[in-house]
């Protein structure tokens, strides 16, 4: 494991402050519903965006109290609903931090359950116990509810943070930054110049972790730079 | 041997039963033995557990509602600020709530709650009651169980009367506001006055739509389309419709008298009153005494698992004293029960809030075994006070209890009975399912969660969401 920098001006003001904001989602009923892998497998492909968004990454938000076991909807359909155990582990197995658009989130979810399919054929129309109905994700971003300007103002927003700023900022802002990183690594990284300390915070496993772990990981994070 | 020893708390309160009855024995014990149902070892003494408590024969005057810093403790300064946040580009609008009761229902019990705290962020919302003759909610109680599912034929008189009792309230009340909320059929002909509005429209249905009868359902169906978006409870209840449909869970509020915290000397009261042993665990279901909660299944499921696991159970609820149908289910679940000491039935007034809340948080497990199910708010408020349940896989609850993680859901009395062994002896198991429950019920079905909805849905209606 690389060691942290250690900061060597704890007061050092970042050229432009980290502006902490969260989002609100509002819950869409979709068009789209599957019973069978075959109907699943065609909405995945003409479902909107917001759905594949809804049913990924908004999912690590509804359940972020969750350590295991949960992440992401179409896993958790096909496990527990249409008792497909193996497709449900690919489907489980996948990270959405590895992917910056979610066309090619689609695209590998698509991949996932089309191999599958083909895999085992007979699974193509057997009914699930419940319909999968997709859903997709109205946003409105809340602005500015704290702003830091430095490393200790910079722990204490996060410190009070919602877990809908962090996953805002944490999980969400790959899409919004076409970066395999996150809004507070980047930001430690190009104003507050800790590279080590930024690549940490980007380390941490969402799926291992609830919001919660990961609110006090970066904060421990922080803490050993500036200690 | 001795007589057993069972509680029974069967409404026409406050009555004495120990003063009427002699008192009977508790069951020979014999401590030697490891405890199961045959040798239930009684922290009462003999006499004791049949005295049933003193409740009040009418309702208590309602609280006054909370403010918004009063769930502050609960949902945090930031949910709090985000909530404030939210709002401040509603500030200047106004929405009117519209509802066929302003008293009983879980409809109006939400109102209640949630109005004022519309008003605290600067949303003033007014809420009217429609007004209708007998004949009038007689057909919309018919269109309600057609809705769900039921035989009816709609005449051309039942369409009449329906669209001439809307009529009526159309003229009767002002449209004014920016916003204009409809909930469920009854007042749904309101639309008509869209025209001579400005306001943007939508309608609230806390109905299952899954599978209405044709014939109500696209009577409803012209005017629902005329709404700028529908809310439904679940993504299985809503129809295909050609506007905007939002999914807006049902919830609790955690401040109420069923779910607000209460010092355990309360629960220790109520517990005593009921004959409750807390030393041993409690496996409880609190329903009406209906078939579709299968409360009588929940007593088979206890009896399978009561040879390996000492608990008690109870079952408590209403709807035996003004339902004759909860009459004979209650004499049902009294027979199954089989004078068996450790079953403890109480058939309770509506009005008993904090018992039943004190019920719930003195329960070591909770079950729902539901055969069918609306949203299931019972399981809701369970998960709420933190406890491990077992529920039935119907209607809403799957979206509560997800499997293993905030609860374990059941499909069969043995299913059932499994699942109360297994928690009973899987403690730690058993109190991660609880504290994640909790979470879940945080995230997604407090007051709290829903005025963010409702935020939310404003400013997407005005176009104020960017």
């Amino acid at each position: 494991m690389a060691t942290l920098e250690i900061v060597k001006d704890p007061m050092h003001t970042a050229g432009k402050p980290f502006y902490f904001n969260s989002s609100a989602h509002l819950l869409r009923i979709g068009r789209e519903r599957a019973t069978t892998l075959s109907e699943f497998l065609d909405a995945l492909h003409t479902c909107p965006d917001d759905s594949i968004f809804q049913h990924t990454f908004r999912t690590l938000e509804e359940h972020h109290f969750i350590r295991q076991g949960f992440s992401n909807d179409f896993a958790h359909w096909a496990f527990t609903v249409c008792n497909e155990v193996v497709l449900a582990e690919h489907l489980a197995g996948l990270d959405v931090r590895d992917f910056t658009s979610i066309a090619s989130l689609r695209e590998r979810i698509i991949k996932i359950v089309a191999d599958y399919i083909q895999w085992s054929p007979n699974s193509k129309d057997r009914v699930a116990r419940e319909p999968f109905y997709f859903c997709s994700s109205e946003i409105v971003v809340l602005h500015s509810l704290f702003i830091a300007r430095n490393l200790a103002e910079f722990s204490e927003g996060l410190s009070h943070a919602t877990v809908h700023c962090i996953h805002h900022h944490f999980i969400e802002a790959r899409l919004r930054l076409k970066l395999m990183s996150n809004d507070f690594s980047l930001w430690l990284q190009e104003e507050m110049h800790l590279p080590e300390v930024a690549r940490a915070v980007n380390r941490i496993d969402i799926y291992t972790a609830t919001l919660e772990n990961v609110r006090r990981k970066i904060l421990r994070i922080v803490a050993t730079a500036m200690d | 041997m001795k007589k057993p020893l069972k509680t029974v708390w069967s409404g026409n309160f406050p009555v004495d039963d120990a003063a009427e009855k002699p008192a009977p024995s508790a069951p020979e014990t014999d401590v030697s033995k490891p405890r199961s149902s045959a040798a239930p070892v009684l922290k009462f003494q003999e006499g004791e557990r049949q005295k049933p408590p003193r409740i009040s024969d009418t309702p208590p005057a309602p609280s006054p509602p909370p403010k918004l810093i009063d769930y502050q403790p609960i949902i945090g300064e930031a949910a709090l600020d985000e909530l404030r946040f939210l709002a401040t580009s509603l500030h200047g609008k106004t929405a009117k709530m519209v509802n066929s009761t302003a008293v009983g229902g879980g409809v109006a019990e939400m109102l209640n709650r949630l109005i004022p705290l519309l008003a605290e962020v600067e949303v003033p919302t007014r809420w009217d009651v429609i007004t209708g003759g007998n004949d009038f909610f007689e057909l919309t109680k018919a269109f309600h169980n057609a809705l769900h599912g039921g035989d009816y034929t709609l005449t051309k008189e039942g369409r009449e009367l329906f669209l001439a009792y809307n009529e009526q309230n159309q003229q009767r009340m002002t449209f004014d506001e920016d916003l204009i909320v409809i909930h469920d059929p009854q007042p749904a002909g309101l639309i008509r006055a869209r025209d001579k509005s400005h306001a943007r429209w939508i309608w609230r249905c806390h109905i299952d739509l899954s599978n209405p009868n044709r014939g109500v359902w696209e009577f409803l169906r012209p005017m629902i389309e005329q709404y700028d978006a529908a809310i439904f409870s679940s993504p299985s209840f809503a129809r295909q419709l050609p506007i905007p449909q939002y999914l807006f869970y049902p919830c609790i509020d955690p401040l109420s008298e069923k779910n607000k915290d209460l010092d355990d000397s309360v629960v220790q009261k109520v517990c005593d009153d009921f004959g409750i042993d807390r030393s041993r665990p409690i496996v409880t279901q609190i329903s009406r005494f209906d078939r579709l909660k299968d409360p009588i299944g929940v007593v088979q499921a206890y009896k399978l698992a009561k040879p390996y696991v000492d608990c008690q159970l109870v079952l408590a609820g209403g709807g035996a004293s003004d339902d004759p149908e909860g009459a004979i289910v209650l004499k049902e679940v009294e027979e199954a029960a089989q004078n068996d000491p450790d079953i403890i039935i109480l058939n309770l007034p509506p009005w008993c809030a904090v018992e039943i809340n004190a019920l719930q948080r003195a329960s070591t497990i909770v079950v729902q075994k539901s055969l069918r199910e609306g949203f299931g708010l019972t399981v809701t408020e369970a998960l709420w006070k933190g406890k491990p349940t077992i529920a039935g896989a119907v209607g809403g609850i799957p979206t509560q209890v997800i499997p293993k993680l905030t609860g374990m859901l059941v499909h069969s009395v043995e299913g059932c009975a499994y699942q109360i062994r297994y928690l009973l002896t899987h403690a730690d198991f058993a109190n991660q399912l609880g504290k994640n429950g909790r979470e879940h019920v945080k995230e997604n079905f407090l007051m709290t969660t829903n005025l963010r909805r409702w935020l939310m849905l404003f400013r997407l209606m005005l176009g104020t969401a960017g």
